[in-house]
């Protein structure tokens, strides 16, 4: 009798969670699966485009010295495997800026911002940089140096322009502007791990609200099955407030809402300004004049 | 009294599924005629055996000859129930019931749905003591309506005052109350609606094949109860038929209501005593309308074992998704 209830308790449990059985066995397999997959995809991810020079530091203005360039070589070429991405740094020291400028350097236009997304735009494109193909996946820092019109501009292409959106960007740009005056190799790698953090940052992102589901989802869904289970409802009230009321409803005698005064008080309302961008990804999004699509954008100092 | 078979001497009962009297060892129907009228109380008028009955008890069965006895003296007169709501439903529509609600309860005991125990199941009439109110509300108030919109970079708010006045009757018809102390009032209040639509006449045939009690207490002294639903639900209904106010500041609320008519009823109620680990469970079945009160006990370890091994599911699901994901 004793070993009867037993039984029949264990088939109970088998039965009452095997689904969630299967489905973890399922899922154990499908990881597994792709586990095994991206060992084979994610560490020979081989630089494929060999159109594009080697070359990833173009120090026009010559704000670097030759240990710096090196440095930041090194640093480029590093993160450059990790992300599958190319990042190239261009300083340059020329007017962008006016009808003058325009003429003399054969812009298409003659403001600051414009000008700075054609020529780093172009840089690219003209170089043929991208990890994956020529016009593929990286990024182009762009530094002015020229007097009254010293600023930055972020060109993003492929992924780097997928991942980015305007805060992104907007954060890669701070990131030379915190050092830029003090120390020109400091602000520029630190944009370089900046967008390199971005780029690799799938993991870390998606990591911690993950953990913290897989933490509490768990408990508050057990918790939730113990606590209803162990304290038994015997009942439901089915009777509401007219179930004993003739008719369903009440006889009125008398309804009134008879308005009586009012009066209007008014508040001053402090507006915060700066609508948030929101990194969605395909921040500043436009067309270069070699037709290729990129991102950006730029600060100006 | 006890309701014999005219056909065979059995005992005629009311049958649910029939809706008329039945003997259910000829299968007669109405053959049924009244047999030991006022016979005394200790002694089965039948078989003679000893039956045991408390200070209320109107309809028991003979534990040892199984016939369903009456006592006329407890349905007569003072205690005379003026309306009845028969059983619509059968002890095996109860069973039937009782193991499709449970069926898929993991944590009951195994045995809690074998027919064994579910056989142990008895229909009961319960006295009610049923009231009719009159009540009246009435309501003088201050309501407050607020309006808040933007122009430029200023927020307006618009504060309107009403006078707010309501004056109502609500017909209150049949509060129910239980009459019977063994029965627990939260459980019967559970019990409710009956469908008074079907409340009929009573008769003391009815009462054949059931169990029974004759009111415990006069209707003045559970009253209260009554009172507090009447109360309660005047409280909402008033509530409810003051909107669209942001506040309500009442001056003047009253709700009143002269002393209630009431009726004495009995109203249809199946139940199975479950008995585990020497503590009753019982378990209460609306006989008009089906609807079930009462909770299965329940295995802690079982609960806390199952708690656990969602919990593991879970997180392991969690994690493999992460795995895959990301
Ligand atoms: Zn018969
Ligand atoms: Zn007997």
């Amino acid at each position: 009798m004793e070993n009867d209830f037993k039984r029949e308790a264990r088939k109970q449990y088998w039965l009452f969670f095997r689904f969630w059985f299967i489905g973890i066995g399922i899922l154990a397999v499908t990881a597994t699966v792709m586990a095994m997959a991206q060992n084979t995809t994610r560490f020979v991810r081989e630089r494929q485009n060999m159109q594009a020079p080697s070359e990833r530091v173009y120090d026009y203005a010559n704000v670097l010295t030759d240990a710096e360039e090196d440095k930041l070589r090194e640093l480029i070429a590093e993160k450059e495997a990790l992300i599958g991405c190319d990042l190239v740094l261009v300083t340059m020291e020329q007017p962008v800026e006016g009808v003058e400028a325009k003429e003399t350097y054969g812009y298409r236009f003659a403001d600051w911002e414009s000008n700075m997304q054609d020529i780093a735009d172009d840089f690219y494109d003209n170089h043929f940089f991208g990890y994956d193909a020529p016009y593929g996946d990286g990024a182009l820092l762009l530094d002015n140096w020229y007097e009254g019109q010293e600023g930055t501009h972020l060109s993003t292409c492929g992924k780097v322009f997928d991942k980015f959106g305007d805060r992104e960007i907007d954060r890669a740009l701070t990131c030379v502007d915190d050092y830029i005056d003090s120390d020109p190799y400091s602000a520029y790698s630190a944009s370089i791990l900046y967008i390199t953090e971005v780029m690799s940052g799938e993991k870390t992102g998606l990591g911690s609200v993950f953990l913290l589901l897989i933490l509490i989802v768990p408990i508050a869904a057990a918790g939730t099955f113990t606590g209803t289970h162990l304290r038994s409802k015997e009942g439901k009230i089915t009777t509401t407030a007219t179930t004993y009321i003739e008719g369903g409803r009440p006889v009125m005698n008398v309804q009134r809402d008879d308005f009586v005064r009012k009066h209007v008080s008014q508040r001053k309302i402090q507006t915060s300004s700066s609508s948030s961008g929101g990194g969605g990804g395909r921040g500043g999004a436009h067309v270069s004049s070699g037709g290729h699509s990129h991102g950006g954008g730029s600060h100006r100092r | 009294m006890i309701f014999k078979c005219k056909n065979c001497g059995g005992n005629s009962v009311y049958s649910p599924e029939k809706k008329r009297m039945y003997c259910p060892f000829c299968e007669s129907e109405n053959s049924e005629e009244r047999q030991y009228e006022h016979a005394r109380m200790q002694i089965c008028p039948n078989c003679g055996g000893e039956v045991s009955y408390t200070e209320h008890t109107s309809a028991l069965q003979c534990p040892y000859c199984e016939n369903y006895i009456i006592f006329d003296e407890r349905i007569e007169g003072a205690y005379a129930p003026g309306r009845i709501i028969l059983f619509k439903l059968s002890k095996e529509n109860v069973k039937e019931l009782i193991r499709d609600k449970f069926r898929k309860c993991t944590f009951a005991p195994t045995d809690f749905l074998s027919e064994a125990r579910l056989n142990t199941i008895t229909g009961e009439y319960i006295p009610f003591w049923i009231y009719n109110y009159d009540a009246r509300c009435r309501f003088q108030g201050e309501g407050v309506k607020r309006r808040t919109w933007v122009t430029g970079n200023t927020e307006y708010t618009e504060t309107s005052y009403y006078h707010v006045v309501r004056d109502m009757n609500i017909d209150f018809q049949g509060i129910p109350a239980d009459a019977s102390v063994k029965m627990p009032d939260e459980i019967m209040d559970l019990l409710e609606p009956y469908n008074y639509g079907e409340m009929i006449p009573f008769r003391p045939e009815y009462m054949s094949g059931f169990l029974g009690e004759k009111y415990n207490m006069a209707a003045e002294i559970i009253e209260n109860r009554a009172h507090a639903k009447m109360e309660s639900s005047a409280a909402t209904i008033l509530q409810q038929s003051i909107k669209g106010y942001s506040s309500l500041k009442p001056a003047y609320r009253n709700i009143a209501a002269p002393s209630p008519d009431t009726e004495f009823a009995l109203l249809p109620v199946w139940v199975y005593r479950y008995i585990y680990k020497e503590k009753e469970y019982p378990f209460y079945v609306n006989g008009q309308t089906g609807k079930i009160i009462g909770s299965t006990p329940v295995s802690k370890a079982k609960v806390w074992a199952y708690g656990a091994t969602l919990w593991a599911c879970l997180t392991i699901a969690l994690v493999l998704i992460a795995v895959i994901i990301m």
